[in-house]
């Protein structure tokens, strides 16, 4: 009766994010790595968002349904941010 | 012929219909306020939450029962809206069709509104973390997006005028990219983009979820097979996975109902022998986009 449930992908936020050690923009190994392309990168919602030029960014895995769980993000984080779990 | 076609084609197609791209119809509806909050913050767009949830992990949501169909009826509401409270922030009344090389060029050479201006694609952005300059954006959205920083491209041109226009889209056409014209939001017509699949936020909803953001093209490609020498070379062009080299046929066969009339593939054959034909030919895909 109910669907398959997706994947669950994280990112720690204290390592990758407006308040890691990385900017996100910066990297973007996970966006590339990915096949089916299921993270977006955005502005972070949690600092004053900044209309003409934000500054702060993250990454958040958002079409979870299409991991396949092949891990290649978890290998390629040079932060080791990413969990990738059932 | 769709709907689209019936309220804003004036008896043709929806975006060869002039009216669509004039200053007087943008103004008339308030488009330059819709399209400044759209775009400054338009990568939010799927984890802001709309009537409570996120467009995160969309795929299962849209598979539950009832809640899922409620929310696919109501996204695609909002993707076709036409009201006066149009919400800018989740993109309603924003959608698109496929369109061939040939029709962009029309739209470049003499409907678009100037400025034109090429700017870093938003959806390779977001999805990719890439800039590429290959988003062709006219009329009102032009003053728009140049007053975001991280659109515009650094050390290149990016205000063009006609000519150059049609020669960027046409360089994109031939790499692969596919040709789309967007309502933003619908009837005004102001961008013309050059989409890969999943990278593009209309087409991954469209093909991976079935949501109505990018319409198939009004027309289909069609094989000729006394010119078609089963090289293969059309196949990896396809960002759809309509064409498929049949070796027992030693030609090359066409999936009418996974094309989308984008003719990329006709930029790959060396032997001239794909056509594009208008999908009202096939009586089983009229009406069908």
């Amino acid at each position: 009766m109910f669907p398959k449930k997706s994947p669950k992908v994280t990112i720690d936020y204290t390592k990758c994010g407006e308040k890691g050690q990385m900017d996100p923009r910066d990297c973007a190994k996970c966006l590339r790595v990915c096949d089916p392309a299921i993270f977006i990168l955005h502005e972070s919602p949690n600092m004053p968002i900044d209309p003409v030029d934000p500054k702060y960014w993250r990454i958040t895995p958002v079409w979870l349904s299409l991991c396949n769980m092949c891990m290649k993000c978890v290998k390629v984080c040079p932060l080791g941010a990413i969990t990738v779990s059932r | 012929m769709c709907d689209w076609c019936m309220k804003h084609g004036a008896g043709g197609k929806w975006y060869m219909n002039a009216k669509n791209y004039s200053n007087e119809l943008a103004e008339a509806m308030n488009a330059q306020e819709y399209l400044r909050e759209q775009w400054k913050a338009f990568e939010m767009v799927y984890i802001r939450r709309i009537m409570g949830i996120t467009s995160i992990d969309l795929g299962y949501k849209l598979q539950l029962p009832i809640i899922g169909r409620i929310l696919r009826w109501s996204a695609e509401r909002m993707i076709h809206s036409e009201g006066k409270h149009r919400n800018p922030v989740r993109a309603d009344g924003h959608f698109g069709q496929v369109i061939p090389l040939e029709e962009a060029k029309v739209i470049l050479g003499n409907l678009a509104a100037e400025p034109i201006i090429e700017n870093y694609c938003m959806c390779r952005w977001m999805q990719r973390g890439i800039k590429e300059a290959c988003c062709i954006n006219f009329g009102l959205l032009s003053g728009v997006i140049e007053k975001l920083p991280r659109f515009i491209p650094k050390d290149t041109k990016y205000r063009l005028d006609r000519d150059e226009a049609i020669a960027r889209i046409e360089e994109h056409n031939k790499k692969g990219y596919v040709a789309t014209v967007w309502f933003q939001p619908v009837p005004y017509i102001n961008a013309i983009c050059s989409c890969e699949n999943p990278e593009c936020g209309g087409l991954r909803l469209r093909n991976d979820f079935g949501l109505h953001t990018v319409y198939k093209g009004e027309y289909v490609a069609e094989v000729d097979p006394d010119r078609c020498q089963a090289c293969g070379t059309c196949v990896t062009k396809c960002q759809f996975g309509a064409l498929r080299l049949a070796h027992s046929l030693k030609r090359v066969i066409v999936d009418i109902n996974k094309c989308f009339g984008c003719g990329v593939c006709r930029h790959a054959c060396k032997y001239d022998a794909i056509n594009l034909v208008p999908r009202e030919n096939y009586p089983a895909l009229r009406g069908v986009y």
